[in-house]
């Protein structure tokens, strides 16, 4: 009879706590959103599964000697998958658009605007009961604004652990539902003379230019902001190896094999810190309030930032072209050229918003550096 | 209350530094791209597809031959494959 209850004691049944069973609901509320719906299914999938394995009851996943626990531990605290991850993207990105149009690069940058106004907002909420973000919080919050995955979690890692779990999974939702979110506020900003606008033609830009590039991010990175060397140089890093042309195996190996092993343990990783004692409070329904506004500030600030530009510059420039300045290359730009063909069909703005959309991810990278410098 | 009004003046000042930061780097980035990039594409352009057009006029050879005669030979190819696959 007391093997039987020991036997008992030692099922998942007879240790679920509500808390867990709701976090395992989260976990697999994700992967409906992963497969179902096909919202950022390369890192949702991994992190419902990791938030499912998290939460299993004497399975210890994520306690000393749990295969989460080291996941974490080796690969998000110390910031290497985030970093692995962007140079990676660094490999898969195309500078071309951005140096043939160098201007793009204010627009990427007007788009951060998203992730300032969201640190003031952030202590804003302190004024509410059941709130209370340091700096260092808020900024690792407001950075879900600058809609990079990899910035976001690197950013949260240094400045703020335990909010890890809830910026992520904001983030990546964001970013998955940029195709909804931005489109309203695009369209509110702009009328649809201005969306019709088409745009020059870009110029061909040369290997040399696409080499040297990186090198010459890199160095402003290094002589003025060093604290964005350890996201802007394993960008640049991914990218020389794309441009150069000498090494493609190794390009080859940085935007396919590695990032997608490094992706299953960052979303495993990035799981395990939806534990439900660290994810079940008001301070997440906070951060998911707060990424929703710096996503949307950003959208707007670029899109503004587009129409003074087009005010100013001789070359035309559609307003739409600025949403695309926060990252999340490239779903950013797909969507500034859908709404531009709902405008004028034969408008194809999309090699014009991949301009500053990589000028998005560089400016993240940037403020991320900033907020790194000031606040870490 | 004064401490949350010292957050909001640390946030504020971090808005605005960040923001000027943000715009001052990437716009020292166009003043490189268009003062070291625009020079050296210049100087040094892609080179010319030397190779290409040379092939481009073999294949243009070979797809000048006469459209009639194409079509006599393929023809006379699938009525070879049919007599061959009935046999």
């Amino acid at each position: 009879m007391e093997q039987l209850h020991t036997l008992w004691m030692s099922t998942g049944l007879a240790n679920f706590e509500t808390d867990q069973v709701i976090m395992m609901l989260v976990g697999f509320g994700l992967l409906y959103l992963a497969i179902a719906k096909n919202f950022e299914p390369l890192l949702l999938l991994p992190i419902g599964f990791g938030a499912i394995l998290t939460n299993v009851p004497l399975a210890g996943f994520s306690e000393v000697g749990g295969l989460l626990h080291y996941v974490y531990y080796a690969g998000i605290d110390t910031g290497i998958f985030p970093l692995l991850i962007f140079m990676g993207v660094g490999a898969m990105t195309d500078f071309g658009p951005l140096i043939a149009n160098p201007k793009m690069l204010f627009l990427g940058a007007a788009a951060q605007f998203g992730i300032f106004a969201t640190l003031f907002g952030a202590i804003a909420l302190n004024a509410i009961p059941g709130f209370e973000f340091s700096l260092q919080d808020a900024s690792a919050i407001a950075i879900i604004g600058g809609a990079d995955g990899p910035t976001a979690i690197f950013l949260a890692s240094k400045l703020a652990p335990e909010l890890l779990g809830a910026i992520a999974v904001a983030a990546y939702s964001y970013m998955a539902l940029v195709p909804i979110i931005q489109p309203p506020i695009m369209k509110a900003f702009t009328n649809v003379e201005e969306r019709k606008i088409e745009m020059a033609q870009l110029r061909h830009v040369t290997k040399v230019e696409k080499i040297v590039f990186p090198l010459g991010v890199l160095m402003m990175s290094i002589f003025f902001l060093p604290a964005a060397t350890p996201l802007v140089g394993m960008f640049c890093l991914g990218n020389l190896m794309r441009e150069c042309g000498v090494v493609d195996r190794l390009s080859s190996t940085a935007q396919n094999e590695l990032i997608n092993i490094v992706t299953i343990f960052l979303g495993l990783g990035v799981g395990s810190k939806l534990q439900a004692d660290k994810f079940l409070n008001v301070e997440t329904l906070g951060i998911l309030g707060l990424g929703a506004v710096a996503f949307s500030i950003g959208t707007a600030s670029g899109v503004l930032m587009a129409k003074v530009m087009n005010k100013l510059s001789k070359q035309p420039i559609n307003p739409l072209i600025g949403a695309a300045g926060v990252s999340a290359v490239p779903m950013a730009a797909r969507v500034a050229n859908k709404v531009g063909l709902e405008a004028n069909p034969h408008n194809f703005l999309l090699m014009h918003a991949m301009g500053p959309n990589v000028a998005g991810v560089l400016g993240s990278a940037v403020a991320a550096g900033i907020l790194l410098a000031l606040v870490g | 209350m004064e401490s949350v009004n010292q957050q909001f003046i640390e946030a504020g000042t971090l808005m605005i530094a960040g923001m000027v930061f943000v715009f001052a780097f990437l716009g020292i980035l166009v003043v490189f791209i268009n003062t070291v990039l625009v020079p050296l594409s210049k100087k040094f352009p892609d080179p010319q597809p030397t190779h290409k057009p040379k092939k481009l006029t073999k294949t243009a050879k070979v797809e000048g031959i006469q459209p009639n005669v194409v079509a006599a030979i393929s023809a006379a190819v699938s009525n070879f494959r049919q007599k061959h696959n009935k046999e």
